[in-house]
């Protein structure tokens, strides 16, 4: 494999989104089956060199949404832009775009050399052009050995690569990979995830990923866009996805928060105050939050950003200290898992990373513990 | 803590007599599953093997005149045991020209109608693969329908489209054209063929084509394909299965066919089934009948033979 290639200075073009042209443009897109909406009122734009993820559950429409970039189905209404070109109409094979299937679809019939040369010869390349190509498709894929195989003969992961390679084949702008890891086993698949983003980078193809995996997703993307019944409810980079999500939703969906429900009781532009009956204590926040006082709102708050003790932690402002008593202790091996049942009766997780060889002291079921958390540790969310 | 099984009832047993025949077939060595095996064995036997070993006896006898009409192969003479093979009905297959050009007639209207099938039966395979899955088993059951009719009484109403004055040449009476001559001939043989045949063709086509699955359909499209070329490339060698098994269900039995021919075809349409039934019934010939019938077996074993290994070659590949 070559040197990871130079990165140019800004890799985030949309972070900068006034001085940079978008690749992919979708526009206000719409999909109705019938009188179901599978995709409602979509707007995206995705960058060059993305290597962008559609994260959602089954249903959420993010696999019709890929479709329509592909050009299989056609949208209810809205735009498909892809290099400044409008492609809403445009059937699939005038696309400038391939496709990774979800089964592969690889053609059973066919060798892996002819499933690869299948694109190519669709534009009427030299014969020699086309095996030199299928030549470097199938090392660029480590599958050197195997294109005289048909599909049936290979594993899932060969096959999956080979499906790769076939996408891969006619050099495209766009590669669309539906669910790519999703049927190979989770030791593979961690593999995978590598070996897919260093073939990214190195051919610096733009690629849309359809997953409902979210470490998948946060191991691969560039960004994230999170979708739930056909609409993206936030776009964003793995890390704002996670430690800042903008709604209920999203929290909840990727990884696990605990929930509460609060009111405000201060309001300042430097922080605010919620007082939250369920959590048994006042939440202080070290920022501030476009809210009013009075307001009912929710926090959350990840487990791993919580700490348990024995002893009453102090905090200056006299919050952000709860108390409970263990309930379940789940022993994942580099963390435990620890579930507190509070006063209120609401119970939270509390992960705890064991740094501590067999540790004879750690807390223990039943025992009364204090909760604690850094004041701008949680979320303030108000859809 | 639940219990679903009460200890009081005891598990169901088999039956004692049963478990006796089991025992002692096992002492001799016969298990279930040969008997299960045994069945169809037992049945090709009586039915087809025994009965095509006494079609090929005959077919090594002489006519003669009397019950029945030949002759027999063994002959007891004075202790001796005569076994007399007669091979001249073969050798008349051979050297008379009727048999020769009733065979290869039956092959060449059996192929053309074979081919005639396949062009009609794909398409409305492809279509009725391609419905909507609620429409899918409505045609289907349209295309069995017919069946529900007997063959005879479906070729005979054929006639009363085809002939002089029938419902075709009133229509085209209508508009003032000439009554067209199509009973009796090679054409109204062709009609009857594919009409009767055609559901072998579709039936099998229908059960390749809807296992298709759509995904290579669009990855062909996606690789630049367009649908013409996805149909040549992909559709098409996926349904070899299916064309070859409905070309067998149709080529096969009409090189025998004898209703069809003989309902509609006119009397220059040679076909092995008419000839067989005139040495039969209108000569009386048993001995050459079967010579006949031995000899189209082999004519239709041959093929189906050839597409056997070409189906295991397909399948290894």
């Amino acid at each position: 494999m070559a040197k990871k290639p130079q990165l140019a200075i800004d890799t985030r073009p949309w972070r900068d989104a006034a001085n940079n042209k978008p690749f992919v443009r979708i526009k206000n897109v719409s999909k109705k089956f019938g009188d179901v909406s599978a995709v409602n009122d979509v707007s995206l734009d995705i960058y060059r060199s993305e290597l962008f993820c559609l994260l959602g559950g089954s249903g959420s429409g993010k696999s019709t949404l890929l479709r329509m970039l592909a050009g299989f189905e056609i949208p209810t209404s809205g735009t498909i832009e892809i290099d400044g070109q409008d492609m809403t109409d445009v059937p699939p094979y005038n696309r400038p775009v391939n496709m990774m299937f979800q089964s592969y679809a690889l053609f059973p019939h066919m060798t892996v050399e002819q499933n690869i040369a299948y694109g190519l010869k669709r534009d009427h390349l030299p014969k020699d052009e086309i095996a030199a190509r299928v030549t470097e498709l199938l090392a660029l894929v480590k599958l050197q050995d195997y294109g005289k195989r048909k599909p049936h003969q290979l594993s899932g992961g060969q096959r999956q690569r080979v499906a790769l390679a076939r996408a891969l084949a006619k050099r495209p702008k766009l590669l669309l990979l539906d669910e790519p890891l999703g049927a190979l086993d989770k030791k593979l698949r961690e593999e995978t995830q590598f070996e897919l983003v260093k073939i990214q980078e190195s051919l610096g193809v733009t690629f849309v990923v359809v997953t409902h995996d979210q470490e998948e997703a946060m191991t691969l993307a560039t960004r994230i866009g999170v979708m739930n019944q056909g609409e993206i409810v936030m776009i964003g980079e793995p890390t704002d996805i996670y430690e800042y999500p903008n709604s209920r939703f999203v929290a909840n969906f990727i990884g696990s928060a605990n929930m509460v429900e609060g009111t405000v009781t201060e309001d300042e532009p430097d922080h605010i105050r919620i007082r939250s009956a369920e959590l048994g204590c006042d939440i202080y926040v070290g920022h501030g939050v476009d809210c009013a006082p009075d307001q009912i709102l929710w926090w959350a708050i990840r487990p791993e950003k919580m700490r348990l003790s024995r002893e009453k932690p102090e905090h200056p402002q006299n919050a952000n200290v709860t108390t409970g008593v263990v309930e379940e202790i789940a022993y994942l091996g580099d963390i435990s898992v620890y579930q507190v049942a509070l006063e209120s009766g609401k119970r939270i997780r509390v992960s705890q990373t064991n740094s501590v060889r067999g540790n004879p002291d750690a807390i223990t079921w039943e025992e009364k513990v204090y909760v604690t958390w850094d004041d701008n540790a949680g979320s303030v969310l108000t859809v | 803590m639940t219990t679903t099984h009460d200890p009081t009832i005891p598990p169901p047993r088999r039956l004692k007599p049963w478990n006796a025949v089991e025992r002692g077939l096992a002492k001799v060595g016969i298990t279930g599953r040969m008997l299960v095996l045994a069945a169809p064995f037992l049945w090709l036997l009586v039915f087809f093997l025994i009965p095509l070993f006494v079609v090929f006896g005959i077919s090594l006898a002489t006519k003669q005149f009397g019950r029945p009409p030949f002759s027999p192969l063994l002959t007891t003479d004075e202790g001796t045991v005569q076994l007399t093979l007669h091979l001249n009905n073969y050798i008349r297959l051979f050297t008379d020209n009727l048999y020769v050009a009733a065979y290869l007639s039956s092959i060449r209207i059996a192929a053309i109608a074979t081919v005639i099938t396949l062009l009609i039966g794909y398409p409305m395979a492809y279509a009725i693969a391609r419905a909507p899955g609620q429409w899918r088993s409505i045609l289907l059951m349209l295309v069995i329908l017919p069946f529900f009719t007997s063959l005879l009484l479906r070729v005979y109403a054929l006639t009363g489209f085809m002939r002089g004055n029938g419902v075709i040449n009133q229509f085209l009476g209508l508009f003032g054209i000439e009554p067209l001559v199509m009973m009796q001939t090679d054409f109204a043989v062709y009609v009857g063929l594919v009409y009767t045949y055609l559901p072998f063709m579709i039936l099998p086509l229908y059960t390749t084509l809807v296992k298709l699955d759509d995904s290579l359909l669009e990855a062909s499209a996606d690789l630049g394909a367009k649908p013409l070329r996805t149909f040549l490339t992909i559709t098409l060698p996926l349904s070899i299965p299916g064309i070859v098994a409905g070309s067998m269900l149709v080529f096969i039995p009409a090189i025998g066919e004898f209703v069809i021919p003989s309902l509609l075809g006119g009397p220059e349409t040679l076909m092995i089934g008419r000839v067989l039934w005139d040495e039969f019934f209108t000569a009386t010939n048993w001995p050459r009948a079967a010579a006949v019938a031995c000899a189209m077996l082999v004519v239709v074993v041959v093929p189906i033979m050839l597409l056997q290994r070409f189906q295991n070659a397909v399948v290894e590949k």
